[in-house]
């Protein structure tokens, strides 16, 4: 009987072994940002020994699943693969858990009651446990009849809430019902997800009509999606976008009668300008998608990216034109311990 | 009998059965998934809310991936998850079995 | 079920108690006692669900001839309390306990037995004890851990942790066992109980698996732990009786007939007194033919 045990990527041999595994399943890409946000591994072995499966846990994602030889029936490695991965997750205290594979393995996931969120030719993007997607969206503040009314969505990291971002906000707001801002849920930004969800809600509490609300696990950004499985990293953005766009239009938007999303205009950034533009291709009839330009101030752009390189270059007086006063004085506040999450190389010229 | 947290029993391997139990608000809702859901789905079922009932819960949602498993299986797994979930599993209610 | 003092006891078939298609079938491999196992192959957070999982398949499964032991977890772990009462609720057959040291360890799982017993209405002593034999100081106190108690059903080595505690491992030549095997076993044949030798892992190696059980064999162990079910037929060739056993067993029965029909008090054969030790034999050799088949229901002779 095969037997699961721990492995430590940090043990050279170790490691080795497990690329081998690997590469022989076709998995090549090893580089640090698929590998470091690695928690815990474990491998498969054989009544010699051998390295026969492994599978990884990032966070609440299972990564770099892979057996050998799984002729016995009906996937019985698979299966325990990812049935000793769940069991490292539910002693975490983590029951709610994504894979991100190549689309082939989509069914192999479904028959162990992983839910499809959303699919492409070449990837699949799946949840298990509780609660999931249909829970995240009945537990979305709504208003009576609902279906109804024009509501409309806006995603947003908000890193920090700009003067950009309420603009947005403002105008959605005036040509909608209802407005839901999502803020997109990860901690890989300079202002954590707690703060930038506080300051987006301080910074709309003039409009009635707009909810925001967290994006809970269902926004995927680039910043956290896995590529080890994809052919290129070129194709990372793509699949990204597709998978992000099917998930909205399919999971989220439906239930919330979402007909419209607003987006900033991209002036500089050609990925964000290409991710918008997929977006669009995306959504396609279901959801219109308003694309705004960017609010300008004495003819600058207001950007978040700018702010940041502020904060980083200690200018907080010039912060203010770009920021509403909510932000400001929470930047005020707290630039010492910003200035030092900059030093310890929190990285502010992604999103 | 009350629910405090999400808690899971059993695994995926065949003649098993995983079992996952969160707070419900109406009734035993069962999300099942099973090779022999047509012919035994409702046997199932019949098995997690009657366990269900007799440990004292009414209200609970549970997520169930049955890989073949025997009624004796799915009554045990059940049970530990339920115990689990209300945070007595230091102290098994044999009498529900 | 209930606890039956002497039965045939060649195979004990480890099965992992968290692993319910092992259970499910393990039945079905003719293995005299099946040891359910909450102890080692259980991991600390499944502890609450295996225990769960063989109460449970205790009362359901149907494994057959085979006796039930569960081994417990340890005395000195929070899981062996709800362990013994929910394995004396279940019914078992026979509760072994890990890391045995003293007699008072037995003598406390008795009382904790009997506890449980009474507190369900169930009769006393229906159920049976053995001690795993696994460090140095088990296996200096096997003598008063044999005689601990009247249900005292055997004592078996366990090579993996005494090895360990003795500051060496297993090797093929089984060298490093030596004292512990004769000594549980002769604590285990003074007592009047029975003796268990150790599993042996590698399923590669055949040709080791039967050297060791024909060597213990030969010490007079009466069966050996196993992990797969494949080990099964292999012992049982090796304890099976020769012909000639067999034939000179079925004499000793038909001198006793023929004495019982004469009303005579003294039983003789060739010349030679019949005594307790040569019954014995003859009726665990004709209970081990009859386990594996070389007789038929009248007695006569039909293996190979």
């Amino acid at each position: 009987m095969d037997q699961v045990v721990d492995l430590f990527l940090s043990d050279a041999s170790t490691r080795k072994k497990w690329e081998e595994l690997l590469s022989s399943l076709g998995l090549h890409d090893f580089s640090e940002r698929e590998v470091d946000v690695i928690d815990h591994t474990i491998g498969l072995k054989d009544e010699e020994g051998n390295l026969v499966g492994t599978g990884s846990v990032a966070g609440n994602v299972l990564k770099y699943i892979g057996v050998k030889n799984d002729n016995m029936a009906q996937g019985a490695r698979f299966n325990k693969v990812v049935s000793s991965l769940m069991q490292y997750l539910v002693n975490e205290r983590i029951f709610h858990s994504f894979v991100f594979t190549k689309a082939k393995y989509a069914t192999s996931f479904e028959h162990l009651h992983f839910n499809l969120l959303a699919k492409t030719d070449t990837a699949a993007f799946l949840e298990n446990g509780m609660p999931d997607v249909t829970d995240y969206v009945a537990d979305l503040p709504k208003v009576e009849d609902q279906a109804t009314k024009k509501v409309a969505a806006i995603v947003m990291n908000a890193n920090p809430f700009t003067l950009g971002h309420q603009y947005l906000v403002k105008l959605a707001s005036e040509e909608n019902d209802l407005v839901y801002v999502f803020v997109v849920a990860n901690d890989a930004s300079l202002f954590s997800f707690d703060e930038r969800l506080e300051l987006v809600k301080a910074g709309t509490k003039a409009f009635a009509n707009v909810k925001v609300v967290s994006g809970g696990d269902y926004m995927v950004s680039p910043a956290t999606f896995p590529a080890y499985f994809l052919k290129t990293p070129a194709d990372l953005i793509k699949v990204q976008t597709v998978i992000d766009a099917a998930v909205f239009k399919n999971k989220i938007a439906p239930d919330l009668n979402i007909h419209k999303r607003y987006l900033g205009q991209e002036p500089f950034s050609k990925t964000t300008n290409f991710y918008n533009e997929s977006l669009i291709d995306e959504l396609g009839h279901d959801i219109d998608v308003v694309v705004v330009k960017r609010l300008q101030e004495n003819q600058e752009i207001v950007t978040a990216t700018k702010v940041r390189q502020l904060i980083k270059a200690d200018k907080l007086k010039e912060i203010s034109k770009f920021v509403p006063p909510t932000t400001y004085e929470f930047v005020k506040k707290n630039m010492d311990e910003l200035q030092s999450r900059i030093k310890k190389g929190m990285k502010i010229d992604g999103n | 009998m009350e629910i405090k947290t999400t808690a899971v029993a059993g695994t995926l391997e065949s003649s098993d059965i995983q079992i996952m139990i969160s707070k419900g608000s109406n009734g035993i809702e069962i999300d099942l998934e099973s090779e022999v859901e047509k012919a035994y789905g409702d046997q199932i079922r019949k098995v997690i809310t009657d366990t269900l009932k007799s440990y004292g819960l009414e209200n609970a949602k549970v997520k169930a991936t049955d890989k073949g498993a025997l009624d004796c299986v799915i009554k045990a797994r059940t049970l530990a998850a339920a115990q689990r979930a209300t945070e007595t599993q230091d102290k098994p209610d044999l009498e529900v079995l | 079920m209930t606890y039956v003092k002497n039965r045939l006891r060649r195979t004990m078939m480890f099965v992992p108690g968290n692993n319910p298609a092992m259970i499910k079938d393990a039945g079905i491999y003719g293995a005299d006692s099946i040891m359910l196992d909450l102890e080692d192959s259980v991991s600390l957070t499944e502890k609450d669900a295996a225990r769960m999982l063989v109460y449970e398949a205790i009362k359901t499964v149907d494994f057959g001839v085979s006796e039930i032991v569960v081994r417990v977890n340890g005395q000195d772990t929070p899981f062996y309390d709800e362990d013994v009462r929910a394995m004396v609720k279940a019914g078992v057959d026979v509760i072994r306990l890990p890391k045995t040291e003293s007699a008072a360890m037995i003598q406390k799982l008795v009382k904790d037995i009997e506890h449980w017993e009474d507190e369900y209405g169930i009769e006393k002593g229906s159920i049976g004890v053995m001690a795993a034999i696994e460090s140095a100081k088990g296996v200096l106190n096997a003598p008063e851990i044999a005689t601990a108690t009247p249900l005292m059903m055997g004592l078996a080595v366990s090579g993996e942790d005494y090895t360990a505690d003795m500051h060496t491992h297993r090797y093929p030549d089984g060298r490093e066992l030596e004292f512990a095997r004769n000594m549980v076993l002769q604590a285990a044949r003074a007592a009047d109980v029975y003796a268990f030798d150790t599993v042996f892992s590698n399923m590669k190696d055949t040709e080791g698996f039967y050297r060791e059980t024909n060597y213990i064999h030969e010490l007079g162990y009466d069966g050996k732990s196993l992990v797969n079910p494949r080990q099964i037929q292999m012992v049982n060739k090796v304890f099976n009786p020769s012909k000639e056993d067999i034939e000179q067993a079925k004499n000793v029965e038909n001198a006793i007939r023929e004495a019982k029909a004469k009303g005579s008090g003294v039983i003789s054969l060739n010349g030679k007194m019949v005594d307790k030790p040569v019954v014995e034999k003859a009726t665990r050799v004709l209970e081990t033919a009859k386990a594996s088949n070389l007789i038929d229901e009248e007695g006569n002779y039909i293996g190979e």
